[in-house]
C-alpha cells in the first residue's frame, strides 16, 4: 500500500496553531489504491521510501515544522505561479515593453549627444518609467487571486493541505520573479545601447535604476496582489488595479503639493508624502543619486532630510505590507 | 484515531443571517460510501467546506480522520478534495497538474503515483494534453485524480457529476464504484441525482434547510418506500368521492386519499395506468404527479411535504448518526 503520510502539523488557515503528536499515519492498508493489479506494482516500496525533502523535515513538530512546511509550501506555489506566469508570456511582454521603453529612452537621449548626457537620460528613465512600471506590475497581478477563484483553480490550491500564506505569498512570488525577470530582460537590452554610447562606466548608475524599478514594480505587484485578494470580481480587481496607478502615479504628488503649498505645511511633510507612494519612491531613488533636478514632489525633496536608509526602509515596507495584508484579507475571503 | 472517519456534532454555521447548517450531527465509518443529497442552498457545500477546514462551525464540533477540521493543513494530508467548482490552469497538461499536487503532498515517486492515478480515472491517454483542451467530464476525472493523490482515507465529493453527460457521468460512476469495492476509503458525496446516491451509496443523509431531514441504510430508505408508485392528482372536484371512485374500480390501490384539492394514491406498479385512466374518466383532474419507488419518494417526502410531515422526519432520522 502506498504511503502519503505527511507527519508534521502545518498551521491552520484559520491561524489555530495545533500542537498534537506527528501523526500515525504511515499506511492505511487497501487505502485508495484504485488501480487494481499491475499499475501498482512495485509502487509501494518507491512511495513510502521515497520522501523528499519537505517530508523529512516534516518529523519536526511545532513552530520550526510549522514554519518549513509553510515556506515548502509557499516554494511550491511560487514556483508554479511563475511557470504559469511564463506560458501566459508575460515575462515576454514585459520584456519586450521594457526593451523598448529602455532602447527608445537611451536612443533617444542619448545618441546625438553621447556621454555627457547620460544623467539626463538616467533622469528620463525616472520620469518616464514612474508611469510604466507600476502599470506593467498592476497588469500582471491583479487577477493573481481572484482570477484563480473564478476559474476554480484557487479551490484545487485549497484542497491541498496548503496554509493561505503559502497560496497568497506562493502567488506573490511567483509573479514577482516573473516580473523581474521580464523588467531586468529589458532593461538588459536598452543597458547595451547605452554602453556603447556612453561606456561601461554608466553601467553602475544603469543598474541602480534597473534594480529600483525591480523594486518598485514588486511593490506595485503586492498593492496588485492585495486588490486581487479584496476583490469579488476580475473586474472590481482591475478597476481597484487602475484606481491604484490613476492614485500613486498621477494624482498623489499633486494632492501631496496641493496641501503642502496651501496648508503651508512643515517640510517634513513632503518627505512623508514621498514615502506613501513607491512611485515616488521610486523616482527618488533614481533622481537622487544623479546631479539633475526633476519636476514632480521629488523636485523639492533638497529640503526633506529623507536619506538613502530611510528610502530603502520605505520601500522594504511597501514590498512587505501590501502581501501581508492580501494574506490577512484572504482568510475573509469566501472561495 | 477515532472510531468513525467523519464525525459532525450538533454542528451549526450561519452566514449574516442565512443559517446554513442548523444543528447537524452524522457519523461516517471507516469505507462507507455516503450520499448526501438536499436541495439546492440545503447547506451541502457549506458542510464540505467545513470539513475540509476552509469554514469553521459557529458551534459544534467536526472531525475528519480522527483530528478536528480547524486544523485545516493537517486535516487535508488524510483528505482528498473535489469541490464543486474545481478549475485547472489550462496552460498545464493533465500530468502537470497531478505532478504538482503530488509534489505538495509529499510523494516520494511522483511520476508512479500520478501514473497510476491517472490510469484509475481513465485519463493516462490524455495525460499529456493541455488541460484547456478536456471535455467537461474530463475536467471532472482529473479533478477526481486530485483527489486520488496520496491515496486520501477520505474522499469528499461535491456534486461529482453536474455537468456531465451520461457516458461521463457513467465513467465516473465506475471509477467511484470499484474505489469503493477495492479499497477502504471513506467517501462522501454530494449529489442532486438521486438514483447516482442508491447506485454509488451505502447510506444517505437528506439535508433541508440546513438540518438532517432523514438520514439511513440506502436499502433501508427503499424499502421503506415501498414498491408503490406514487400518483398525486389535483383535482376540479371533490377529492374524496375521487379517490373513493378509484378505489373502487382498479383494483391494485393500496391507499387512496384526500388532500383538498389533491388525491395521493399508492399503486401498485402494473396497474398505474389504470389508475391514470381511471383518475382521467373522472373529468375532474387538472394536474397529475407520478413518483417511482425509491429514494425520490424518501426525498420528495422528507423535502417537499408540508411542514408537518418534514418535522415529523426530522424527529424521526435526523439529529443523529446512525451509530
Amino acid at each position: 500500500m502506498e504511503v502519503v503520510a505527511v507527519t508534521d502539523e502545518p498551521p491552520a488557515r484559520d491561524g489555530a496553531d495545533e500542537d498534537t503528536t506527528p501523526a500515525e499515519h504511515t499506511a492505511a492498508d487497501g487505502g485508495a489504491d484504485g488501480t487494481a493489479g499491475a499499475a501498482s506494482a512495485g509502487t509501494a516500496a518507491t512511495a513510502s521510501a521515497g520522501a523528499d525533502a519537505s517530508h523529512e523535515a516534516a518529523g519536526v513538530t511545532g513552530t520550526p515544522g510549522v514554519l518549513w512546511r509553510t515556506a515548502v509550501g509557499t516554494a511550491q506555489v511560487a514556483a508554479r505561479e511563475y511557470r504559469l506566469s511564463v506560458r501566459r508570456r508575460w515575462v515576454v511582454g514585459v520584456t519586450v515593453l521594457f526593451a523598448l521603453f529602455s532602447t527608445s529612452l537611451v536612443f533617444l537621449g542619448g545618441s546625438s549627444v553621447g556621454p555627457a548626457r547620460t544623467n539626463a537620460v538616467l533622469a528620463s528613465f525616472a520620469q518616464v518609467g514612474v508611469y510604466l512600471v507600476p502599470l506593467a506590475a498592476l497588469a500582471v497581478g491583479f487577477d493573481t487571486v481572484v482570477g484563480a477563484d473564478e476559474s476554480g483553480s484557487l479551490e484545487m490550491l485549497l484542497a491541498l493541505p496548503l496554509t493561505a500564506t503559502s497560496v497568497v505569498v506562493g502567488k506573490y512570488l511567483g509573479r514577482a520573479v516573473a516580473l523581474t525577470g521580464g523588467l531586468l530582460a529589458g532593461f538588459a537590452v536598452g543597458g547595451v545601447l547605452l554602453v556603447r554610447y556612453a561606456g561601461v562606466g554608466v553601467l553602475d548608475s544603469y543598474a541602480s535604476v534597473a534594480l529600483a524599478a525591480v523594486a518598485a514594480g514588486c511593490a506595485f505587484l503586492g498593492v496588485a496582489v492585495l486588490a486581487s485578494t479584496l476583490a469579488a470580481e476580475k473586474t472590481h480587481a482591475l478597476g481597484a488595479a487602475l484606481a491604484a496607478w490613476v492614485w500613486f502615479v498621477l494624482v498623489h504628488d499633486l494632492v501631496a503639493l496641493g496641501l503642502v503649498a496651501t496648508l503651508d505645511l512643515p517640510s517634513w511633510t513632503v518627505g512623508a508624502a514621498v514615502l506613501l507612494s513607491p512611485a515616488d519612491l521610486f523616482r527618488v531613488l533614481v533622481l537622487r543619486t544623479l546631479p539633475t533636478t526633476a519636476g514632480g514632489i521629488a523636485g523639492v525633496l533638497e529640503a526633506t532630510s529623507l536619506g538613502g536608509p530611510v528610502l530603502l526602509a520605505a520601500l522594504a515596507a511597501w514590498l512587505v505590507l501590501p502581501v501581508a495584508g492580501a494574506v490577512l484579507a484572504f482568510g475573509r475571503r469566501a472561495v | 484515531m477515532s472510531e468513525h472517519d467523519i464525525e459532525l456534532r450538533d454542528v451549526r454555521k450561519a452566514y449574516g443571517t442565512v443559517t446554513a447548517l442548523d444543528g447537524v450531527s452524522m457519523d461516517v465509518d471507516r469505507g462507507e460510501t455516503v450520499g448526501l443529497v438536499g436541495r439546492n442552498g440545503a447547506g451541502k457545500t457549506t458542510l464540505f467546506k467545513l470539513l475540509v477546514g476552509h469554514e469553521t462551525p459557529d458551534e459544534g464540533a467536526v472531525t475528519v480522520a480522527g483530528r478536528p477540521a480547524s486544523a485545516g493543513p493537517a486535516v487535508r494530508e488524510r483528505v482528498g478534495y473535489l469541490p464543486e467548482h474545481a478549475g485547472f490552469p489550462p496552460s498545464f497538461t493533465g500530468r502537470e497538474v497531478l505532478d504538482f499536487h503530488a509534489r505538495v503532498r509529499g510523494i516520494g515517486d511522483r511520476d508512479c503515483m500520478v501514473e497510476r492515478v491517472l490510469r484509475t480515472v481513465g485519463l493516462a491517454d490524455a495525460a499529456d494534453r493541455a488541460v484547456g483542451g478536456y471535455s467537461n467530464g474530463m475536467n471532472r476525472r482529473l479533478g477526481l485524480a486530485t483527489a486520488l493523490v496520496g491515496d486520501p482515507d477520505v474522499l469528499l465529493l461535491d456534486e461529482p457529476t453536474a455537468g456531465l453527460d451520461p457516458a461521463g457521468v457513467a465513467a465516473f460512476h465506475d471509477v467511484v464504484e470499484s474505489l469503493s469495492a477495492e479499497t477502504d476509503v471513506t467517501v462522501l458525496v454530494s449529489s442532486h441525482v438521486l438514483p447516482e446516491i442508491e447506485r454509488l451509496c451505502d447510506r444517505v443523509a437528506v439535508l433541508d434547510d440546513g438540518r438532517v431531514a432523514v438520514e439511513g441504510d440506502v436499502a433501508d430508505l427503499r424499502r421503506t418506500a415501498g414498491d408503490t408508485t406514487s400518483v398525486v392528482a389535483t383535482v376540479a372536484g371533490d377529492p374524496g368521492e375521487v379517490a373513493a371512485d378509484i378505489a373502487a374500480s382498479v383494483s391494485g390501490v393500496a391507499e387512496a386519499a384526500a388532500d383538498p384539492p389533491r388525491v395521493r394514491l399508492s399503486v401498485e406498479r402494473d396497474v398505474v395506468f389504470d389508475a391514470l385512466a381511471a383518475l382521467d374518466d373522472t373529468g375532474t383532474v387538472v394536474d397529475v404527479e407520478v413518483t417511482e419507488p425509491g429514494l425520490a419518494a424518501v426525498f420528495r417526502d422528507a423535502v417537499g411535504a408540508s411542514d408537518v410531515a418534514l418535522a415529523a422526519d426530522a424527529s424521526g432520522g435526523g439529529g443523529g448518526g446512525r451509530d
